[in-house]
C-alpha cells in the first residue's frame, strides 16, 4: 500500500540519520581505540611548565584588546565581604586590592601592605602600607580606610560572610573575637593585635579586600552594585547569571594593566565555552573540560595548561559503625581502590592519586607510604578482620554527573572485595540537612566529598574535617575520627608560626590520619584551563581563582 | 458579558490564593538546609545558627507565612538567599530570555503546526498526511532535551552554523526555538487537523462545495475559519504551559532565563525565589485560561450562560 | 389488483443455523485495529519491549554493571554494538536491562495513577456537592503546574528514588482519569437517578460501576496508553534534571543524562538511549491513536 510504503521510508530514511551521528562519533573512537592502551598512556602529559597543548603559534595577535573570560559557573556576589565561591573572589580581584597577597608561585607577599612584622607571641601583627594609592573614586587609601573595613566586617548587623574570619561564635552563642583591637598609630601603618595566637590570621587576610569608605558610607550594602576599590580595573557592570565588566584603571598606582577592558562571561555548557574558544570569542576559558582537550588537538593557536589545585577528593567512613570500626576493613577498602584508575577516569589522566591526607600544595605536605592497588592485600586483611563475607553500604554525595560518576567508581572497586555499596545521590541541600544531625541520629556510612583550603593551610585543610570535636552537627568530621595526639599536633600548629615547629607537627598528623584511614583516599584534582596564544599574564591559582592583574593582547 | 467576565475572574481569585498557600507549604516540606550551603563548608554549627536568625529561617512558620502573604499584596517579595538582592532584582532579569525564546517558539510552532494541519486535512488518507501526521506524533514524543542536544551535536559541533548557547545572535534562536516548539507543534498540527475535518464535514461546507466552487477557497474561507476559534483557544493553553515548560531548554542551551532560575533556585532552597517564581507561573497559566476562555465566550455565545 | 413487485430483498432462510451469525465484536475490532499499519507496528514494537524487559539480562551479551577500564567510551563496533560507556560497559546490554526498569516504572505510575483517577472520579461524580468541588478544584490545580515542574516538586520532597518517581508522574496522571469518570458518573447518576433512591446504598456502586466502565473503557484505554508515553518521558526528565531515580541502575534516561558530557567525544552514549526512549513513546502514541480511531465509531 502506498502509505504503507511511505511510512516505512520516513523511519528508515530517520534510523540511517540518526545511524550516520552515531557512527560518526563512533568511528573516531574506534580508531583510537585500536591504539589501545598507547592512548591511555599518552594522557595525563604536562610538561614543566604546566603546559598540556602548547600552540605553535606563537605570533597570532589578538583582534582588539579586549580581555573575555569565559568561565563554568557564576559570579554570585560582588561584595567581597560576603562571597560563596572562588569565581566571585576571582571577579572582585579585578578592582578590589588586599594588604597581602598570594602571587603566581603561591607565596604570600604584601600588596597594598609593602611589608609587616609579627611579634614573637605571635599576637602583634603590624602592617606598613603602602603610600600614594588612590581609591576609585579619588579618596586616599591609608590606615583608616583598613580600619572602618574592618569595623563594617565584624559589625553583627551588616551580615556579612567575612565577619566569621574575625570572630568566633561558640555552640552557647558566645562570641569570641580573634583580633582584641585594631589599631592606627599612623596614616600608614595598622596594628592588630590577637586575642589568641593564631597562625593562619595572615593567610586569611588575603580575603580581606579593602574597600572605599566614602562608597561604603554612600552605598551601605549596596556596595556589591558599586564596587569601589584600589585595584587595576574600575567596574563597569556587573549583570547576575550572565557577566561582569570592568574596565583599564588609568591612575592605578601600580603596574598598568595593558587590557582595556575585561569581560568575564557566564557559559556552563563545556562545549560552548570550547567553541568561543576558538571563534575568538573567548580569550581564556575555566575551566576546560578534559575531554574537550582532544577536540582542540589541532587548533595551532591555543593553549592548554594545567596547575595543581587544593582540592582533595575523597570518601569518608563512619567510624562508628560495626562494619568500618576496624582499622584493618579500613585499609583493606583503601587496598581494592586502584587510585590510578580513578584519576584516569574521572579525568582522563590529569589529576593526581592521592598521596596523603591533603593535597601537594598545602604548606607542610608530606608523601605518606601508598595504598597500592592490591586485591589480594585487600582481601587478606578482611579476612584478619573477620569480614570475608564482605558487607553493605551506603554512599552519599552530590547529585551532579561528575560526583555519580565517583561514586559509581567507588562502588565497582569495593564490589571486588565483596562490599555492597548503594550509591545515593541527593541535591546539596539535602545532604546537608542528613550529615549535620546529632551522633545519635547520623545516618551516614560514606560520604563521597572534596575539600579545599582556601587559605592552603594544614589546618584549614584538617581541622574542620578530622579534629575530634568537629562530628556532626559541629563541623564535617563525618568520619568520626577521634585521635588526642592529632588534636595535638593541630593545635600547636595553630598557634606556633615558627615554619620547622609547624612542619614537625603537621608531618606527624599526617602520618596518623593516613594510617587510622579514616577515609578512602581517592585523588587531588588539577586545574585545566585553556588560553588563546596572544594571551598572557592570566593564571589560574590552585583554589580555582583566577588572576588577571597582568593581562596582556599581542596586538 | 461583562458579568461573565467578572464571575470568571471572581472564581480565580480563591484558586490564587490556595495555590499560594500550596506553593508555601511545598518549599517548606522540601527537605534541607540553605544555611548551611550559605554558611559554607568551614561553618561550625554556631555559624550556621547564625546565618539562620539572619535569614528568618527560624521564625515559626505561621509567622512567616503571613510576611509572605503580606509581601505579595504590598509588593516586597523578599531577598535572594544566595546574594541578598531581592527577590525581584534576581528574577527581572530572567524575563527577557524566557519571553523572546517562548515568542519565537510559539511563532515557528504555530505556522507550521497549522499548515501541517490543514495540509493534512486537506489531503487526508493520502502520503502526505501519513507523514506530516508522523512529523506531528513525533513531536510530542521525543524527550526535548534530548532533542536540544542532538541538535547542538550535528549543527553547532558537527556543522558550525548555529552557535551551542546563549541568545546573542539571531541564530542562536534557531536550535531553542525548534526544540522548544516541537511538542506544540505536534499539538497544534493534530488539533487543527481533527478540527478542520470536522468543519469540513458541516453541511454549509458542502453546500459551498455543491455551489461548484473549488476545493482550496472553500476550505480557507469557511471550514477553518470555522476552526480558527478552537485552534486559537488550544494554542493560547499551550502558551501557558510553555512558559515554565522552558526548564529543559534554558538549560540544555544555557539560556539565562526564568526556567533555569526556578531549578537553580530549588537546588539551592532559596526559598522566597522559588515562591516568587512558581507564583508567576502559576498565575499566567490561571490569566491566560481566563482570557481564553472570556474570548470564546465572545466568540461562542453559547457558552456564556453556562 | 395488480401486485406492487416488492423492493425489498427478502431472505428465506431455511433453519435457525442458516442464519447469519453475529460478528464478535473482538473479531471486528481486530479486522479495525489491522487496517492501521502504524498501529500494528506500534504494537509489535511494544510486544518486543515487552519481551525484552522480560528476557533481557538473559539474552544481553554482556552484563549490565560489568565495567571494563581498558575500553572506555568506545564508539560501536563488532564487540560492542552500541558501544561503550564512561565505565567501559556495554551500552547494548544496559539499554536491555534498563528495559525493564524504565517499563516497569512508567506502566506502574501509569496503573496507579489511573486507580487513583477512578476512585477520585467516581467519588466526585456520585457524592456530587462540596466534595465533587474540592476534588475538581485539586484537578485545576493540577492542570495549572506544567507536569515538568510539578515532578519535580514531589521528587524535591520526598527525595530521589525510584518509588518517588513512580509517585510523582503517577500524581499528575490522575485528573485526567478523574475527569473521565467523574462525567460518565454523572451522566449515569442522573440516569438512574429514581432507581438510586430506591436501592440500598452499596448496591448503588455496583449499577454504577457496571453502567458507568463499559462507556469509559474506550477513552480510558486511549488515555492509558498515551499517559504510559507521558510517564517515560517524565521520568527521563527527571533523571536529565537531577532529580532522578537511582543512577548506577541502567535506567534510559539516567544513561542519557550521564552520557551528556560526552557528546562531543562518544555521542553515542547519548544517542542511542535518547532513540529507544522517543521509540517508545511514539509506539504508545501510535498506539494510542491507533485504538483511538478503531473504537471511534464514526470513523471508518
Amino acid at each position: 500500500m502506498k502509505n504503507y510504503k511511505s511510512i516505512i521510508a520516513v523511519l528508515l530514511a530517520g534510523t540511517m540519520l540518526f545511524s550516520l551521528a552515531g557512527c560518526s562519533g563512533g568511528k573516531k573512537d574506534k580508531d583510537s581505540s585500536s591504539k589501545g592502551n598507547q592512548k591511555t598512556e599518552e594522557t595525563g602529559k604536562v610538561d614543566k611548565d604546566g603546559y598540556i597543548l602548547k600552540g605553535t603559534d606563537t605570533e597570532s595577535k589578538s583582534e582588539d584588546n579586549d580581555l573575555v573570560i569565559a568561565i563554568e559557573g557564576s559570579v554570585s556576589s560582588m561584595d567581597p565581604a560576603n562571597i560563596p565561591d572562588t569565581n566571585a573572589i576571582s571577579a572582585t580581584r579585578g578592582v578590589y586590592e588586599n594588604l597581602v597577597q598570594f602571587n603566581e608561585k603561591n607565596e604570600l607577599v604584601g600588596q597594598l601592605a609593602k611589608d609587616w612584622e609579627i611579634s614573637d607571641d605571635s599576637l602583634t601583627y603590624t602592617f606598613h602600607l603602602n603610600e600614594g594609592i588612590k581609591f576609585h573614586d579619588g579618596t586616599d587609601f591609608n590606615a583608616a580606610a583598613v580600619k572602618a573595613n574592618y569595623d563594617r566586617v565584624v559589625n553583627k548587623d551588616n551580615n556579612l560572610r567575612q565577619r566569621r574570619t574575625f570572630i568566633v561564635t561558640n555552640d552557647d552563642g558566645s562570641e569570641e573575637p580573634r583580633v582584641a583591637s585594631v589599631e592606627t598609630p599612623d596614616d600608614y601603618t595598622v596594628v592588630f593585635k590577637l586575642t589568641k595566637a593564631w597562625s593562619p590570621f595572615i593567610n586569611r587576610l588575603s580575603q580581606f579586600c579593602i574597600i572605599s569608605p566614602k562608597a561604603l558610607e554612600e552605598y551601605g550594602n549596596d556596595i556589591m552594585n558599586h564596587p569601589v576599590g584600589t585595584g587595576p580595573y574600575t567596574f563597569v557592570e556587573w549583570e547576575e547569571g550572565d557577566h561582569t565588566t570592568m574596565k583599564k584603571n588609568d591612575d592605578y598606582w601600580g603596574e598598568k594593566p595593558e587590557v582595556d577592558t575585561v569581560t568575564i562571561k557566564e557559559v556552563p555548557e563545556a562545549g560552548t565555552r570550547t567553541a568561543m574558544l576558538q571563534t575568538g570569542e573567548a580569550d581564556f576559558v575555566y575551566p576546560m573540560p578534559v575531554d574537550q582537550i582532544e577536540a582542540v588537538q589541532d587548533t595551532k593557536n591555543l593553549n592548554v595548561l594545567a596547575a595543581d589545585s587544593n582540592i582533595m577528593r575523597y570518601v569518608t567512613l563512619n567510624m562508628n559503625l560495626p562494619e568500618l570500626k576496624d582499622e584493618k576493613v579500613r585499609q583493606a577498602m583503601n587496598y581494592a581502590i586502584d587510585k590510578n584508575a580513578y584519576v584516569q577516569l574521572m579525568y582522563s589522566g590529569y589529576g593526581k592519586p592521592a598521596t596523603s591526607v591533603v593535597p601537594q600544595i598545602i604548606t607542610g605536605y608530606e608523601e605518606q607510604p601508598a595504598y597500592d592497588f592490591d586485591l589480594d592485600k585487600a582481601k587478606d586483611l578482611l579476612k584478619e578482620a573477620g569480614c570475608e563475607d564482605g558487607f553493605k553500604l551506603t554512599l552519599w554525595g552530590d547529585n551532579s554527573t561528575q560526583e555519580i560518576k565517583g561514586m559509581t567508581f567507588v562502588k565497582q572497586q569495593l564490589e571486588q572485595i565483596g562490599i555492597e555499596v548503594d550509591v545515593e545521590p541527593m541535591e546539596p541541600a539535602t545532604i546537608s540537612d542528613k550529615i549535620y544531625v546529632d551522633a545519635d541520629e547520623a545516618e551516614v556510612n560514606m560520604w563521597y566529598v572534596n575539600w579545599s583550603a582556601s587559605d592552603f593551610t594544614m589546618d584549614g585543610s584538617l581541622r574542620s574535617l578530622l579534629y575530634s570535636s568537629m562530628c556532626p552537627p559541629v563541623s564535617a568530621n563525618t568520619a568520626y575520627y577521634s585521635d588526642k595526639d592529632f588534636d595535638k599536633d593541630l593545635d600547636d600548629g595553630l598557634t606556633n608560626a615558627d615554619s620547622d615547629a609547624q612542619a614537625k607537627v603537621y608531618a606527624d598528623a599526617q602520618k596518623r590520619a593516613w594510617e587510622a584511614c579514616p577515609w578512602l583516599f581517592l585523588g587531588n584534582d588539577q586545574v585545566i584551563y585553556s588560553e588563546k596564544t596572544y594571551l598572557s599574564g592570566v593564571y589560574v591559582s590552585p583554589d580555582g581563582a583566577f588572576n588577571y592583574a597582568h593581562a596582556a593582547l599581542a596586538q | 458579558m461583562g458579568r461573565y467576565a467578572l464571575k470568571r475572574i471572581v472564581s480565580a481569585i480563591p484558586l490564587l490564593i490556595v495555590i499560594s498557600f500550596l506553593i508555601f507549604m511545598f518549599i517548606h516540606l522540601i527537605p534541607g538546609d540553605p544555611a548551611r550551603l550559605i554558611a559554607g563548608k568551614d561553618a561550625t554549627k554556631a555559624d550556621v545558627e547564625l546565618v539562620r536568625e539572619q535569614l528568618g529561617l527560624n521564625e515559626p512558620l505561621p509567622i512567616q507565612y503571613g510576611k509572605y502573604m503580606k509581601g505579595l499584596v504590598t509588593g516586597d517579595l523578599g531577598y535572594s538567599i544566595k546574594n541578598g538582592k531581592t527577590v525581584v532584582e534576581a528574577i527581572a532579569p530572567r524575563f527577557e530570555p524566557t519571553i523572546m525564546l517562548t515568542i519565537s517558539s510559539m511563532i515557528w510552532a504555530t505556522i507550521i503546526g497549522v499548515s501541517l494541519g490543514i495540509i493534512s486535512a486537506v489531503m487526508k488518507g493520502k502520503a502526505v498526511d501519513y507523514i506530516a501526521m508522523l512529523i506531528a506524533i513525533s513531536g510530542i514524543s521525543l524527550p526535548g532535551f534530548w532533542l536540544g542536544l542532538e541538535l547542538i551535536q550535528i549543527f553547532s559541533v558537527g556543522l558550525g552554523w548555529l552557535p551551542t548557547g546563549g541568545l546573542e545572535s539571531w541564530q542562536a534562536y534557531v536550535l531553542p526555538s525548534l526544540t522548544m516548539g516541537s511538542g506544540i507543534m505536534a499539538i497544534l498540527a493534530r488539533f487543527t487537523r481533527s478540527s478542520m475535518l470536522e468543519s469540513m464535514r458541516e453541511d454549509y461546507v458542502r453546500t459551498a462545495r455543491a455551489k461548484g466552487l473549488s476545493e482550496l477557497p472553500v476550505v480557507m474561507r469557511h471550514a477553518f475559519k470555522n476552526s480558527l476559534i478552537e485552534i486559537v483557544t488550544v494554542g493560547g493553553l499551550q502558551i501557558g504551559g510553555l512558559l515554565s515548560g522552558s526548564v529543559m531548554v534554558e538549560t540544555v542551551f544555557s539560556i539565562p532565563g526564568l526556567g533555569r532560575l526556578l531549578v537553580d533556585s530549588i537546588k539551592f532552597r532559596d526559598y522566597k525565589v522559588v515562591q516568587a517564581l512558581l507564583l508567576f507561573f502559576a498565575l499566567e497559566y490561571i490569566v491566560i485560561n481566563l482570557i481564553v476562555d472570556l474570548l470564546y465566550g465572545v466568540i461562542n455565545p453559547k457558552v456564556r450562560y453556562n | 389488483m395488480a401486485e406492487m413487485k416488492s423492493t425489498v430483498n427478502i431472505q428465506n432462510f431455511e433453519d435457525a443455523e442458516a442464519l447469519p451469525k453475529p460478528k464478535s465484536k473482538v473479531k471486528e475490532f481486530v479486522k479495525k485495529f489491522t487496517k492501521r499499519k502504524t498501529a500494528v507496528i506500534s504494537f509489535i514494537f511494544i510486544v518486543l519491549l515487552l519481551l525484552a524487559a522480560i528476557l533481557g539480562p538473559y539474552i544481553a551479551p554482556y552484563d549490565a554493571s560489568q565495567a571494563d577500564y581498558s575500553n572506555l567510551l568506545q564508539g560501536p563496533s563488532a564487540a560492542h554494538i552500541w558501544g561503550t560507556d564512561e565505565f567501559g560497559r556495554d551500552v547494548f546490554s544496559r539499554l536491555l536491562a534498563g528495559t525493564r526498569l524504565s517499563l516497569a516504572s512508567a506502566l506502574s505510575a501509569t496503573i496507579v495513577g489511573t486507580a487513583l483517577g477512578i476512585l477520585f472520579g467516581l467519588i466526585a461524580g456520585f457524592y456530587g456537592g462540596w466534595i465533587d468541588s474540592l476534588i475538581m478544584r485539586c484537578c485545576d490545580i493540577l492542570f495549572s503546574f506544567p507536569d515538568i515542574l510539578l515532578a519535580i516538586a514531589i521528587v524535591a520532597i520526598l527525595g530521589p528514588g525510584m518509588i518517588n518517581v513512580i509517585i510523582a508522574v503517577a500524581v499528575f496522571t490522575v485528573p485526567s482519569f478523574a475527569r473521565i469518570i467523574r462525567s460518565a458518573t454523572i451522566s449515569v447518576k442522573e440516569s438512574l437517578y429514581v432507581e438510586v433512591a430506591r436501592s440500598i446504598g452499596c448496591k448503588n456502586w455496583r449499577i454504577l460501576w457496571v453502567h458507568i466502565f463499559p462507556g469509559t473503557i474506550q477513552s480510558m484505554i486511549v488515555n492509558f496508553t498515551m499517559r504510559v508515553g507521558t510517564a517515560i518521558l517524565a521520568a527521563s526528565s527527571l533523571s536529565f534534571l537531577g532529580f532522578g531515580a537511582n543512577v548506577t541502575e541502567p535506567d534510559w534516561g539516567a544513561m542519557l543524562s550521564q552520557g551528556r558530557n560526552y557528546l562531543n567525544t562518544a555521542p553515542h552514549i547519548v544517542l542511542f538511549p535518547g532513540i529507544l526512549i522517543f521509540l517508545t513513546v511514539l509506539a504508545f502514541n501510535l498506539l494510542g491513536d491507533g485504538l483511538r480511531d478503531t473504537l471511534d465509531p464514526k470513523m471508518s
